[in-house]
């Protein structure tokens, strides 16, 4: 499978509302975080990945080239990558197999949005995913999708939207540790079920917020990583998968397209039983129910069970299957890319016991990420472990 | 393959007119911010200089892409410079003839490495050669709004 890659540096600006710094800038910041992190300079990095989600956000075309400065990609070999929200989580794979092959020895990749670009709410800028001819002039927006499958998910299994907003609870909760959070929060179940309908039933507290921001890692191959580090944090497993671009056409209630990234990564990682050989995991959660929905295409658990393990605390900090310690999107922000690529650096953090007052009470020797993105049915998964 | 040239009215083949709405609000950044506020209330050129590469960035930047250092060293760079090129410009945004040629330089301020792009006034393209002095007219200060407007051209020395 390639050369032994390991993730050496992580960097991670603040997540905000509206940020003075220009796109530029706030990668610059994770960027330089990341290579300091580790005792690197820029002069040792041998390639460059990005990864932003739609242009649209930074209201800047070709982004990816506007951001090359930020992300260190002078003189060096750069690629932009883009799956969407799945795009922070794709990244990694993405600068991952750029090490494995040997091509380079080290690979920066960095992750920014600056969401509150965009006028009036960066909701709008949805609308043109859609197909023009059967779905756009309905005007839908991503509240749709996500309200359908919610409904679809709850009334499958028959769960009530108490249980399902005790994941925003955790995780707002938890993100009151995270020193770059931007919403981290006390909040109750019954706050989130009186706040303000969006699309039934999802309503304003199960949703995370739009932010500016931008995250950074640094991978390096075995050589590398055992002269910066000693504790690298390997890749041990990378997977995605895509579902059908015809949305209403999939499975609404369970993510298949997760379930085979996940499986990808597992056989890469030799994980044959993910409910026992996963220590921690952060799965993507822009909404509360998709915690849910992915930890159970991650086969964290069976089908319609993630909620019960949720009421049950199993995936709080103290639990035996700690999900999202981080706080989330939903606590922390979402800065599109930068969220997902903040997920990767919770594992960093949490395997190395740097989490801090965020560190998760059990011994965790191996954990997953997963973001979701494009028209809400690409899967990217990464297995890290020590 | 049917050949939508073919169809003289839109309501002969199923076709229509949509767009890509955005709107989209910016700011200048850190460092742009000092650019734009240094140009817009002392009529000055501010930059940053990296001690590494001994790059002075116009308009400054916070960091040097070069070397990734954080750039804190502020500076004042002369209103003119050198023209480094030049093009006149006939054509507008959408295909169509302007009605005055505008003149577009390329300047590099005395005391800065990178260049600034902008308009040339007073001056006729049979005149111009790369290599000339070229320096900064900038709007009276009360009309400034601290954006890369508040100068209007460049002119010869
Ligand atoms: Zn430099």
């Amino acid at each position: 499978m390639g050369r032994r890659v390991a993730i050496v540096g992580v960097g991670m600006t603040k997540f905000v509302r509206r940020a003075q710094e220009t796109g530029q800038e706030l990668a610059y910041h994770a960027a330089k975080m990341a290579l300091d992190s580790c005792g690197l300079h820029l002069g040792q990095v041998d390639g460059v990945v990005l990864g932003s989600a739609p242009d649209s956000f930074d209201g800047v075309h070709m982004k990816g080239e506007y951001l090359s400065p930020g992300a260190g990609a002078w003189g060096k070999p750069y690629m932009r990558c883009f799956v969407g929200g799945a795009t922070g989580v794709f990244s990694v794979i993405n600068g991952w197999y750029y090490v494995a092959s040997g091509l380079f020895d080290t690979c920066l990749v960095v992750c920014e949005e600056k969401m509150s670009s965009f006028q009036p709410h960066a909701q709008a800028a949805f609308l043109t995913i859609f197909d023009h001819t059967t779905e756009r002039p309905l005007k839908p927006n991503l509240l749709w999708i996500f309200a359908l499958e919610m409904n679809r998910y709850m009334s499958t299994y028959g769960l009530r939207k108490e249980d399902i907003a005790l994941v925003a609870v955790k995780n707002k909760n938890n993100a009151l540790d995270h020193p770059c959070a931007q919403i981290a929060d006390k909040v109750t179940v019954e706050e989130i079920l009186k706040s303000e309908v969006l699309a039934w039933p999802v309503q304003r507290l199960d949703v995370s917020p739009v932010s500016d921001g931008a995250t950074a890692v640094v991978l390096a191959n075995e050589t590398v990583a055992r002269r910066v580090t000693d504790k690298p944090v390997w890749i041990e497993g990378v997977g995605w998968a895509l579902d059908t671009a015809y949305w209403t056409n999939r499975d609404l209630c369970y993510p298949r397209y997760v379930e085979e990234a996940a499986r990808m990564a597992y056989k890469m990682a030799g994980v044959t039983d993910p409910r026992h050989q996963i220590h921690v995991a952060e799965p993507y959660d822009p909404f509360d129910y998709k915690e849910l929905h992915h930890m159970e295409g991650l086969l964290l658990c069976g089908k319609g069970e993630a909620p019960q393990l949720t009421v049950d605390g199993v995936t709080r900090r103290d639990g035996e299957l700690p999900v999202c310690p981080s706080g989330g999107l939903l606590g922390v922000g979402n800065p599109i890319s930068a969220a997902g690529l903040m997920k990767v650096a919770e594992l960093f953090w949490q395997l190395r016991g740097e989490a801090g007052k965020r560190q998760i009470a059990r011994k965790a020797k191996r954990g997953i990420a997963q973001a979701w993105g494009d028209l809400m049915q690409v899967g990217a998964v990464v297995v890290v472990g020590i | 393959m049917a050949l939508k040239e073919r169809v003289e009215r839109l309501t002969q083949t199923k076709a229509w007119y949509g767009e890509l709405p955005v709107e989209s609000l910016y700011t200048a950044g850190i460092a742009g911010e000092r650019f734009f506020r240094t140009l817009k209330d002392n009529g000055e050129f501010s930059g940053t200089k990296c001690k590494c590469c001994g790059i002075v960035y116009v308009p400054g930047r916070i960091f040097c892409e070069r070397c990734f250092a954080p750039l804190e060293e502020w500076l004042t760079v002369a209103s003119y410079g050198t023209l480094e090129s030049w093009t006149v410009v006939y054509v507008g945004l959408d295909g169509s003839r302007l009605a005055e040629p505008i003149i577009v330089g390329l300047i590099r301020l005395d005391g800065a490495s990178t260049v600034l792009v902008h308009r040339l006034g007073e001056v006729t393209p049979d005149t111009l050669s790369i290599g000339m002095k070229f320096t900064a007219v900038l709007k009276p200060k009360t009309k400034r709004e601290g954006a890369i407007t508040d100068i209007l051209y460049f002119k010869p020395v």
